[in-house]
């Protein structure tokens, strides 16, 4: 019993970054824009937020500083999407590049190359009290951190916003017909490179999550892929912040699994092949899923026929 | 003596009839030697925050990448990967598809050859070398062409998928490496040095610059007569310009997507033909992590276009080259390396904008003058 | 002039009204609106009258905000205001219906008529409000709707009236209209005028742009011809006559040009018989459509655009499948055959949109006027492009079809539009050795543009080639054609000859208005 209450505890937590940055992506999706850097910018999140805790000595600043850092880069990727309008992926690509080369070069900078990596006390685990002894469950929903507590508020928020408020209406709006919205006397780019902006924010959050959420530590491929996952996981949860939440449930699950048979003596499976799990999901699942309820207008830039 | 005449008129009109179409925009095409200058001023911009001077680094750069014969031969055997992962994104570029996954198609084709140099060391040197070269080759294109089948089957997202294939590709690497492959000693995850007869003949002697390369060119040359002299490089390139059109024209779009992914990824798994039998010698877990995507960088740089890749390509061995003997010599962090070709990357997007945003300017010239004509 | 009774109602400052003074707008190669000036008055309902392309509706996008002038300005009340957007533009009251809907297709009505308009944007939606308001709004202009539909489930004709909601919704008290009937059944267009009828009488104006004749002479208080951007009559209703009008539009009467006569109709070349199409959204495109084009005929199908005639012409380029039904081409079968096949049958097309289906603006000239022969072994050595060959094609049609360039090598985007056009005519006149198939050949072309190509066409009807031409710019089919078959929702009203055809009538029918029905109307 307690490797599945373990496993549900591992699932629960490697998907707190996943839903975060499939979060964002769901934002910004449906305004039309596809967030391509969202590897780099986990990446960039893992850094700040390394940086801002080891710092000063206090998570929540590193957090914080990770954000901004999210920001940061969301703003140049907008920028060049959007302002520029240039292709989608060959910019995120390019920042993807930049980011893995800036990551290690900024500490670097700040650090030298010590002998043994430097560390940060994590998050630790805040217990609520009567519900975490529910058996097997328990602690798996309510006995995690305090990113993961705050995740599951803002897929909520997330839900509520996109379906039940004006702003919610517009965003879904513009990535369907952006002319639509024109019409209405609503500036589309700016909804857009808004969109990029918040949705960035939570890609860096999310990456601070790996650093001094979890492993207490920073390396240049502390992220190998997972927002990646991030985004195939908004494709794959319909654009929906109940399927994401979902989703990531899932390739949290994927990803618990490969931890747990790995430090445990299951040498049933071999290990890369749990590695890999994750990534062969989304391929099946990319190719399985007809373009459901793809943004009609996703990807393609919107050039006002005249000014 | 004749046919040498024929030959230089011939050539003579070419140039002229290429100087016309490119229209007058001829100089526009000196803008990736300005995004090159914006990279490396911008990385020279993070050595100042080191507290060195760019200009020291950059001359010391050029002077170590040029010192003797030894560093220049290692440029080109740097660059030798580099214009096939090129190669790789852009020929598919070419088609308007994005092949993000050249560096599964490399390790996959890496495999491949050290698998057949592994296990076929008896052959003699030109029969393993031709297998090693031809398994590569199947190993990339067909993982490449998997992704190509599902964009025109089932219209899946080709960017995700050649993305996630890619880390398939390593975990098969990494499980390889840790099991069926490994080395006799057993004690890291790598082969053991490949026979003698897998390996690519040296090209300039006591230096590392093998054969590869010039099967680099040779790949580089065929790239640009399958696109500019075919029938198919034709129909490829339509379907790059304007899908709807090469539809109207009668052309199977979706057959053209299977073609250009297998194309595409054989030149990326011949690239690891060229790293395995010509550099390594072996396989090591992670050897040459960013291969592909330095490979896009290289095809934007080079605008996509075979000769632009082999220079861009060429461009950044010199910056590995000479960048590497700046690290090792001074305090420097190596990431700078990689930052300054992130930079120059950036500088080439931002260096297309300019360009489009000129073209549009002129046009819009053009236009004020012909009304005033008018009236 | 008619001006003046309107004047001076301005002068007497009449609530309402807008005027637009010198207004010009640039695009790039023409000049879309021409210094123009135009008034409205409110309690009227004004027509803008002329043919595609005139720049009706780039003078509306103008007043409503979507582009700025280049010269020009507009008062309302008097006032000199500064429209930038359609924000403004409803903050005036002036609403927009489009000619392409501006809605969300998957978004219900409610959500439709909502959007943009709530100032505080995390506030909870109270969905149930907006309903209440919006069906009192219908009732009051007889424009039901159930606001929980989703739009793309509706029919156009009430997708339409979602339109109207938008904007009555925000007040609009001046309502722009573009080609509202272009989309809309008989009966609709009845409810709709029925509508404008009410809205005028509460006071408010409406512009209703149109290139229909019958419809502007049956709504409208004032008419406004626009031709080639410039105003050339502004009448009232009474004071106008249907001749007049039609002379205005086109510029010129319609006179068959002397070079188009009539040769002695050979062998029927295409047989279209019982053909039946699905288009995207499950409906019948076409349904059960027959006719034949003959050698050295110009068949001209004309009709409103949307009633079949692209999915006609896909399914005869070999892009869409047919239902039921047969196309053969000189007696041999050529139902559901692939792209290529068709090509070689010598079937040319020339498309409706040269930049999306018939070039390759970033390729060169030869290159394009290669483009249907990339699997033609005439032009290939082993699979590899006979540059020789390729250029003497080029070459030979540039000189037959008076393509002028610098080179052979130069690039098309780098052509004017009419030698743009001349590559693909000249391609596709070259492939269709025995059927010609233009679809909306001269749109977006200038005069000697649309010349050339009316010249090209009817030499090769000459020759003896069979040509199907499908136009919307009636003037263009009945200069051409030799018979003129009218489509209404997707089947052939009506097959008439040339020197029986009647402006009046083929308008009547384009708007589905059969013998039978006209009678009981007027």
């Amino acid at each position: 019993m307690n490797i599945i209450t373990g496993l549900l505890v591992a699932s629960i937590r490697m998907s707190t970054p996943l839903m975060l940055g499939a979060l964002g992506e769901v934002f910004v999706e449906r305004t039309g824009v596809m967030n391509i850097a969202i590897e780099g910018i986990f990446l960039m999140g893992a850094w700040g937020g390394f940086v801002g805790a080891y710092l000063t000595g206090k998570l929540w600043v590193g957090f914080l500083f990770a954000i901004m850092v999210g920001v940061f880069c969301g703003a140049v990727y907008g920028y060049f999407t959007i302002k520029l309008k240039q292709h989608h992926i060959v910019t995120g690509v390019a920042i993807n590049i930049l980011t893995l080369g800036l990551g290690l070069f900024l500490y670097q900078l700040l650090f030298g190359i010590p002998l043994l990596p430097l560390t940060v006390e994590p998050l630790e685990d805040i217990s609520i009290p009567f519900l975490s002894d529910i058996p097997i469950i328990g602690s798996a929903l309510f006995s995690q951190n305090i990113l993961t507590y705050l995740t599951a508020v803002l897929i909520i928020l997330g839900y509520w916003v996109l379906f039940r408020t004006p702003l919610g209406l517009i965003i879904r709006s513009t990535g369907e017909n952006p002319e639509a919205v024109d019409a209405a006397g609503i500036n589309v780019e700016r909804i857009r490179f808004l969109a990029v902006l918040g949705s960035s924010a939570l890609d860096g959050l999310a990456g601070a999550f790996y650093s001094i959420g979890f492993l207490g530590l920073y390396t240049n491929d502390i992220i190998r892929g997972r927002g990646w996952i991030a985004f195939a996981i908004c494709f794959l949860g319909n654009w929906n912040p109940l399927g994401i939440l979902i989703g990531s449930l899932i390739f949290g699950l994927a990803e618990g699994l490969s931890v747990v048979l790995l430090t445990s003596n299951f040498k049933l499976i071999p290990n890369e092949f749990l590695i890999a799990l994750p990534y062969i999901l989304t391929i099946v699942a990319t190719i399985a899923r007809r373009r459901f309820n793809v943004p009609a207008f996703l990807g393609k830039p919107y050039i006002k026929e005249h000014s | 003596m004749e046919k040498i005449n024929n030959l230089i008129n011939k050539t003579d009109s070419r140039i002229k009839q290429s100087l016309i179409s490119q229209d007058d925009d001829v100089w526009l095409n000196f803008l990736p030697v300005f995004s090159v200058l914006l990279g490396l001023l911008m990385s020279g911009l993070m050595m100042l925050f080191l507290g060195y001077n760019p200009l020291i680094v950059y001359s010391n750069m050029l002077n170590y990448a040029f010192r003797d014969i030894y560093n220049i031969a290692d440029i080109f055997a740097k660059a030798t990967p580099l214009i096939l992962t090129g190669l790789a994104f852009g020929f598919a570029f070419r088609a308007s598809l994005f092949n993000i996954g050249a560096q599964g198609q490399f390790y996959m084709g890496a495999v491949m050859a050290v698998a057949c140099a592994l296990k076929l060391g008896s052959f003699p040197s030109y029969l393993t070398l031709m297998i090693c070269f031809i398994m590569s080759l199947t190993g990339g294109s067909l993982w490449a062409a998997f992704i190509g089948y599902v964009k025109a089957r089932f219209n899946a997202n080709e960017f995700l998928v050649s993305m996630m294939l890619t880390y398939v590709a390593i975990a098969i690497m990494n499980f390889l490496l840790g099991g069926l492959l490994k080395e006799a000693k057993g004690e890291y995850p790598q082969t053991d040095v490949i026979p003698r007869s897998g390996w690519l003949p040296s090209l300039i002697p006591h230096t590392r610059l093998h054969w590869g390369f010039v099967v680099a060119l040779l790949i580089a040359l065929l790239a640009y007569i399958i696109l500019w002299r075919t029938s198919l490089g034709y129909k490829i390139r339509m379907v790059g310009y304007n899908r709807d059109a090469a539809r109207y024209a009668g052309i199977n779009v979706e057959k053209i997507f299977v073609i250009v992914f297998f194309i595409s990824g054989a030149f990326a798994g011949i690239a690891g033909f060229t790293e395995v039998n010509g550099m390594q010698h072996m396989l090591i877990e992670g050897f040459n992590p960013m291969i592909g995507a330095e490979g896009i960088g290289i095809a934007i740089l080079g605008n996509a276009h075979p000769l632009g890749i082999v220079l861009s390509a060429l461009l950044f061995g010199a910056l590995k080259v000479g960048g590497n003997l700046v690290v090792q010599t001074s305090r420097i962090p190596a990431s700078i390396i990689g930052i300054t070709e992130g930079f120059v990357i950036l500088s080439v997007i931002l260096s297309y904008f300019i360009r489009d945003k000129l073209i549009v300017l002129r046009n819009k010239k053009k236009l004020i003058v012909q009304e005033e004509h008018r009236l | 002039m008619t001006l003046h009774p309107i004047l001076n109602t301005i002068m007497n400052n009449k609530a309402d009204s807008i005027v637009l003074k010198n207004i010009t707008k640039y695009f790039p190669g023409t000049i879309a609106n021409d210094h123009i000036d135009l008034t409205l008055v409110s309690g009227e309902v004004l027509a803008l009258f002329g043919e595609n392309g005139a720049g009706k509706t780039t003078l509306m996008s103008i007043l409503y905000g979507l582009y700025q002038p280049d010269e020009g300005e507009i008062f309302i009340k008097g006032e000199r205001v500064k429209i930038r957007s359609p924000h403004d533009a409803m903050e005036y009251g002036i609403g927009m219906i489009h000619q392409h809907f501006t809605l969300v297709p998957v978004h219900t009505v409610v959500e439709n008529i909502i959007l943009g308009t709530e100032k505080a944007y995390l506030k909870h939606l109270d969905i149930k409000k907006k309903v209440k308001k919006i069906k009192e709004i219908g009732k009051r202009y007889g424009l039901e709707v159930d606001p929980y539909t989703i739009i793309q489930q509706l029919p156009v004709g009430i997708q339409q009236r979602v339109e109207i909601l938008k904007a009555l919704y925000r007040n609009a008290q001046i309502l722009i209209m573009d080609e509202p009937t272009s989309v809309l059944t008989p009966q609709e267009t009845e409810k709709l005028f029925n509508f404008i009828h009410d809205f005028k009488a509460k006071g408010h104006s409406v512009i209703f742009i149109s290139h229909k004749l019958n419809e502007v002479m049956e709504i409208a208080d004032r008419i406004v011809v626009l031709r080639d951007g410039k105003i050339v009559s502004n009448v009232l209703r009474q004071e106008a006559s249907e001749g007049q009008l039609t002379h205005m539009m086109i510029g010129r009467d319609l006179v068959i040009p002397k070079t188009n006569s009539s040769i002695h109709p050979k062998s029927e070349m295409l047989k279209i018989k019982n053909l039946t199409i699905m288009g995207d959204k499950q409906n019948k495109a076409i349904d059960d459509l027959s006719f034949t084009v003959r050698e050295g005929e110009i068949f001209g199908v004309t009709g409103v655009s949307g009633n079949g005639q692209e999915e006609l012409a896909q399914a005869l380029c070999g892009l869409r499948k047919v239902k039921n039904g047969q196309i053969a081409l000189s007696d041999k079968d050529i139902t559901n055959k692939d792209v290529l096949s068709i090509i070689h049958q010598g079937i040319g097309y020339i498309p409706a949109d040269r930049h999306k289906e018939g070039l390759v603006l970033d390729m060169s000239i030869e290159e394009n006027l290669f483009l249907k022969n990339h699997s033609n072994p005439m032009f290939l050595h082993y699979g590899f492009l006979n540059q020789n060959k390729i250029q003497e094609n080029a070459r030979n049609l540039m000189r037959d079809f008076e393509i002028k360039a610098a080179s052979s090598k130069s690039r098309v985007m780098t052509l004017s539009g009419g030698n743009q056009q001349k590559v693909a005519v000249a391609r596709e006149v070259n492939i269709g050795t025995k059927l010609l198939v233009a679809v909306q050949p001269t749109r977006g072309l200038d005069l000697g543009a649309v010349d050339y190509v009316h010249k090209t066409l009817l030499k090769e009807k000459k020759e003896g080639k069979a040509i199907l031409l499908i136009s919307t710019e009636l003037s263009e089919i009945m200069t051409l054609s030799d018979r003129i078959g009218v489509m209404y929702r997707g089947r052939l009203l009506k097959i008439i000859q040339r020197k029986d055809a009647k402006v009046d009538e083929i308008g009547l029918l384009m708007a589905g208005i059969t013998e039978g029905k006209r009678n009981g109307k007027n």
